[in-house]
């Protein structure tokens, strides 16, 4: 039973992680239905950024500094690729499977880039709190309690951009009706742009929580998309909460069958759920339409 | 005999030449390795041919079909390694059980859903399938995949399989040909082009998804068998993420939704990606730099730049006769 508990326990906490991964899709596909195939990759070099500025660092206070500003290159990298890529695609009549092989291309690119720039030696963030934490039966490191309540904070904190902010409303209204949008004088392009961005630094962020739980090579970024596509679809497209519910049903799911049946059927169990929901419930569990 | 000659147009002309030069090349001395290469450009053209007619044709998204060639390969590598069956027959029970998972497992869920999902079901059906075939190392042979499997005929060499694999190339391309052609294919573009009106007009989407589903998986499961019993073996790496690559880079470069495209596209990268083993380690990265630059700026592929190459020759052509011959 004790080893049950701390499963669930351990799951929420890798579930809340693929939370943070899942919302940069959720985000861009909910605002601009454009699937970002190229997820995994974006999430890997945020994190790799972050990691530079970790060893170029000296002393905490420039650590946090360069982490700020490599989330700030991953936010202009999502307006550049929005602009120059994104943007043109969508003009043309089949920009849905257009966009989808072109991110899967640019991701490629991305990727082997990543592995010229710092070789395939896997690397890993130091631990930066020692210590785990005794409740009862449950044992709990101090630094994935951090990680929890930080994506707790970022989720929340993206819940008050999108319900309070101007830019944040804007891409709500989006996000329902185009037409709409429009018709209120919301600048769309502009819009998708800000919402890639935006998206391009959340997804960076999670690359950077996720590789302090697991360890970072260029080429986990696949893994952690089909985690992450799966989390998406599974929550229904374009809807946060769903998202969140999900990548924390599926964590708890991951961590229960890696106690009693052994890691390698983790994935058969997802995908067997994931076909289930999508041939009961097409839309997800939380998602509004196909 | 004579007039069907001058009625031909110059691409089925420069078609017919090629294969007449695809039949005699081995003839004229080709290497052992020039044969595997153009052994792999046969099989590869068609498993990017029925790719086609799915993402092409009938507008469906699908991302998994390397793995349906993989379940074709697969199944009939077993068959005729453990069980002894001759690799005619099993070919075609591999091809037969590709179109059965995949119209089960994708066409029916795929059959409720639109767009983008069924780009996700399809990736993420290939992707677990490459983990199934690791873990099942007794039938599979696990990650290392299946060695030695029996060829076409007893004592087979290069050559055999050269002409085995065109033969079944022409074949599967004039089915291809005959499916685009005919009443189905027509159902399936109207599908594609506009949904609501197709089925006003009495088309079944239904029927019609599944159809195409089905038909695209046997092609690429024949495709899969044929690609074991020519090379002798197959591993879950078939399912890595280059191969898959190179397959979206066969049909975007050549043209999505073009009969020839396909194939064209097939013979650039089949070729082209060799001259890239030049690049080493850059190799991927140019492979997804070229999808990138090819959707980009020329989404029709090397079909819109023949068409291009085709309408301005026509128009100088026609610039020429008219001084020649002007009007009164």
């Amino acid at each position: 039973m004790d080893s049950f508990i701390n499963a669930v326990v351990s799951g929420m906490i890798s579930g809340s992680l693929y939370a943070a991964m899942a919302l940069g899709l959720t985000i861009i596909y909910g605002v601009s239905r454009v699937f970002n195939f190229g997820h995994g990759i974006v999430a890997v070099m945020g994190a790799y950024l972050v990691w530079t500025a970790l060893n170029a660092a000296g002393s905490t206070a420039w650590f946090i500094f360069g982490a700020l500003i490599a989330l700030a290159a991953m936010y202009g990298f999502g307006l550049l690729v929005y602009r120059f890529t994104i943007n043109p695609l969508l003009k043309k009549p089949n920009w849905e499977i257009s966009t989808v092989l072109f991110m899967l291309g640019g991701g490629i690119l991305l990727e082997n880039l990543l592995l010229q720039a710092y070789g395939p030696r896997v690397k890993s963030y130091p631990e930066f709190l020692k210590g785990t934490l005794q409740f009862g039966p449950i044992q709990v490191s101090y630094q994935e309690i951090t990680l929890f309540v930080v994506v707790i904070l970022a989720i929340i904190g993206l819940n008050l951009f999108f319900k309070y902010t101007y830019t944040g409303q804007a891409m709500r209204s989006v996000a329902q009706s185009i037409p709409g949008a429009k018709v209120v004088g919301i600048h769309i392009d502009g819009i998708f742009g800000l919402t890639f961005g935006l998206a391009f630094l959340v997804t960076g962020f999670s690359g950077v929580l996720l590789s302090t739980k697991y360890f970072l090579t260029p080429h986990i970024g696949w893994e952690w998309m089909i985690k992450g596509f799966v989390i998406v679809a599974f929550g229904g497209l374009g809807s946060t909460n769903g998202a969140i519910f999900a990548a924390l049903i599926l964590g708890i799911v991951e961590a229960i069958a890696t106690l009693y049946l052994g890691a390698i059927w983790v994935w058969p169990i997802w995908f067997a759920m994931f076909l289930v929901v999508l041939l009961i419930r097409p839309q997800g569990i939380l998602g509004g339409r196909v | 005999m004579l007039n069907a000659l001058k009625k031909l147009s110059w691409k089925s002309t420069i078609a017919i030449l090629a294969g007449l030069f695809i039949l005699l090349y081995p003839m004229l001395g080709a290497s052992a390795y020039m044969k595997h290469l153009f052994i792999l450009f046969f099989i590869w053209s068609i498993v990017a041919a029925s790719w086609n007619l799915l993402m092409g044709y009938a507008g469906i998204n699908s991302l998994g079909n390397v793995g349906f060639m993989a379940i074709g390969g697969y199944t009939s590598g077993i068959l005729a390694k453990s069980l002894g069956l001759s690799p005619w027959i099993s070919i075609l029970i591999g091809g037969l059980v590709t179109a059965a998972l995949v119209t089960v497992f994708l066409g029916l869920p795929a059959l409720r859903l639109s767009g983008i999902y069924i780009a996700l079901l399809t990736l993420i059906f290939a992707d677990s399938l490459s983990s199934i075939l690791t873990q099942t190392r007794a039938i599979t042979g696990g990650a290392m995949g299946l060695h030695e499997i029996p060829g076409f005929i007893p004592n087979m060499e290069k050559i055999h399989a050269y002409y085995i694999c065109f033969v079944f190339f022409l074949a599967m391309l004039y089915v291809i040909y005959r499916i685009v052609n005919s009443n189905n294919g027509l159902a399936f573009v109207a599908l594609r082009d506009s949904e609501h009106l197709a089925q006003t007009l009495g088309v079944n989407r239904y029927k019609e998804r599944l159809k195409v589903f089905a038909i695209a998986a046997f092609l690429t499961g024949l495709a899969g068998g044929f690609y074991v019993h020519s090379l002798g073996d197959i591993s879950p790496a078939t399912l890595g993420i280059e191969p898959f690559l190179l397959c979206i880079a066969m049909v975007e470069l050549g043209g999505v939704g073009t009969f020839a495209g396909p194939v064209l596209g097939s013979a650039v990268i089949v070729f082209g990606s060799e001259f890239l083993r030049l690049a080493g380690t850059l190799r991927l990265s140019m492979l997804g730099l070229l999808i990138c630059v090819t959707i980009l700026f020329f989404p029709g592929g090397v079909m819109q730049l023949v068409e291009q190459v085709e309408g301005w020759l026509k128009e100088r052509f026609r610039k020429q006769s008219a001084s020649k011959y002007p009007a009164d």
